[in-house]
């Protein structure tokens, strides 16, 4: 034994060492992945097991990761405008709320980043300050003041409720902002020279430049879009405009849940975002990263 | 151009803002009465910090932020470390493992309470697996000792990729040489650990652990959708206190102080940030 073990040079161990070490660890990783996303797996399975019941006493077995004949009446129940709860309605209500605010943000907070990093606008500086100090401020800590406000102006239950209020934002003006003062003077020089109007300048030199931070602004915009809770569950009061959130959470409060249709709305909820996600995996990485270093 | 965004801001943005300072010092209520409401002075704010149950839900939260700090950025850590070394397919799990940040807390809601159902559901089955059947069944959710370690546990699955990301950002900017350096000298794995990428994490710890503290600060969905701050008011959080007061209540003069000691709450722990960093750099 101790032979063998002197023979080996440690170079070799070494080697040898790393294969066992990285087959180990890609092992552990696996594992460990299973575990975290299995949440994830027994959702979609459940979602397509139309009994109720059968759905709670096999959470907690084996059969939790399995269906044996799969159905999508959940999915049907739930999708159709006219059922107890309308999830068809509040997945289009929250698609139309989420397009909207994402297009209108997009344009409205870039445009505003294109005045303060380049126009010629006294009181540039502080504008950009008011904003900056403005980031601050806590949704939670504005909503009811800006409930009263929706509500006197006649807004309240609509899609302008949810949509306009999100629109512009300081964190967005600023991430646009910080990209532009990048862009070296001499193309916004040259461009002027071409006697270009400003707005011009904007649309057709420096939008088409400014993808990925317009792609960062879109996906940040649109997740918070999606995920909003807390304000349309104080704006929203009829099946107008209320959008899926608000709709899966009032499945809770019931003595009896219905964990069958619960599970495909949920399914629904995330499906627009998993597709998204899927196709633009790396932006959304470095979308959160950039939101991560505005401080 | 600008004129859009600055409307936006002011009409939706800084007027709830400044509105809320007035009416914080009134008794207006959220669905006007005939009678106009009246001023109260520093009454609302007497009467919040004199109320226990906003006291607990401080404190409710600060015990979130304290049990979620250490699961959440602890096992964001760890994923990152193992992502940063040498792994095939390293895009994909990382991919993989921010799955969970992209999942709305709603729909984390929906399946969380199945996993914690009582008194069949997986964790119960596990907990039973584990002790041989020794251990009673656990109302995770309705039980006052378990509730809010039961919402700190999926609130850190949810959230923990958002930190495993900025750790693996934090991770990349350790430069190379101070490892091999480190090696030179004799130093082992754990050493190196210790030694090189702690320290060298110094700015993104400190960074993740304010933006989770606001976060925990913010705490709502998913006691709004699972607790209702029960059982017994133990997972009852500011925003909750301050939604209960201010739209179920009506007590808009009341919720409109909460919603101020919120953002001096979050602004102090802003400045505190702004102040430790630039301390560093």
């Amino acid at each position: 034994m101790s032979a063998i073990s002197e023979t080996r040079t440690p170079a070799r161990t070494a080697a040898i060492g790393w294969d066992v070490g990285a087959i180990v660890k890609f092992v552990a990783v696996t594992v460990i992945a299973l575990v975290v996303i299995s949440p994830l797996f027994l959702l979609v399975v459940a979602s397509l097991k139309p009994d109720r019941f059968q759905i709670l006493a096999d959470m907690g077995s084996f059969r939790a990761f399995w269906v044996s004949n799969p159905s999508l009446d959940n999915y049907r129940n739930v999708a159709t405008f006219s059922g107890a709860l309308p999830f068809g309605r509040y997945l289009l209500n929250s698609l139309v709320i989420l397009f909207c605010t994402v297009l209108g943000g997009i344009f409205i907070n870039s445009m505003a980043a294109f005045v303060l990093a380049w126009g010629r606008l006294p009181g540039r500086a502080i504008i950009l300050t008011a904003f900056i100090a403005l980031y601050i401020v806590p949704q939670e800590s504005i909503v009811l003041p800006l409930l009263t406000i929706v509500n006197k102006a006649g807004l309240s239950d609509t899609f302008a409720a949810q949509i306009l209020p999100w629109m512009a934002s300081p964190l967005y003006i600023f991430l646009i902002y910080q990209f532009f003062i990048q862009i070296p003077r001499d193309v916004y020089d040259a461009a002027t020279v071409d006697g270009a109007s400003p707005f011009r300048i904007y649309w057709s030199v420096f939008l088409p430049i400014s993808g990925p931070v317009l792609a960062t602004v879109a996906i940040l915009l649109g997740i918070e879009t999606w995920n909003q809770y807390l304000w349309p569950l104080m704006v929203t009061n009829t099946d107008n405009a209320r959008p899926i959130s608000v709709g899966i959470a009032s499945f809770f409060g019931h003595d009896s849940v219905y964990w069958n249709s619960a599970m495909a709305a949920s399914v629904m909820m995330m499906a627009p975002v998993l597709i998204f996600y899927l196709a633009f995996q790396r932006w959304f990485v470095s979308s959160f990263i950039s939101s991560a270093v505005k401080g | 151009m600008l004129l859009p965004a600055v409307i936006l801001v002011t009409i939706f943005l800084l007027a709830p803002f400044l509105s809320s300072f007035r009416i914080a010092l009134t008794n207006e209520r959220l669905i006007p009465r005939p009678v106009p409401p009246r001023f109260v002075g520093l009454g609302n704010f007497q009467q919040i910090l004199t109320d226990h149950d906003f006291w607990r839900a401080l404190w409710n939260v600060a015990r979130f932020t304290i049990m979620v700090l250490p699961v959440q950025c602890g096992f964001a850590l760890a994923i990152a470390l193992l992502l940063n070394s040498k792994l095939p397919f390293r895009n994909f799990f990382r991919g993989l493992f921010f799955l969970p940040a992209i999942t709305s807390m709603v729909v984390v809601c929906v399946i969380w309470a199945t996993l914690f159902q009582y008194p069949t559901g997986p964790f119960n089955q596990i907990l039973g697996f584990l002790s041989f059947g020794m251990a009673e069944p656990i109302d995770w959710l309705g039980d006052p000792n378990w509730a809010m370690p039961s919402i700190v546990l999926l609130s850190a699955w949810q959230a923990y990729g958002f930190q495993m990301i900025v750790y693996l950002a934090g991770l990349q900017g350790i430069p190379e040489t101070l490892y091999e350096a480190a090696e030179l000298d004799g130093a082992n794995r754990w050493q190196r650990f210790w030694n090189v990428t702690m320290p060298g994490l110094r700015q993104t710890h400190i960074f993740v652990l304010i933006i989770t503290t606001i976060q925990a600060f913010k705490l709502f969905t998913q006691v709004n959708i699972l607790t209702q701050g029960g059982p017994r008011g133990t997972t009852d959080t500011v925003v909750h206190y301050m939604f209960t007061a201010g739209f179920v209540d009506q007590r808009l003069g009341l919720a409109s102080a909460v919603a101020i000691l919120l953002f001096f709450i979050v602004l102090v722990v802003s400045i505190v940030q702004r102040f430790v960093v630039k301390d560093r750099s």
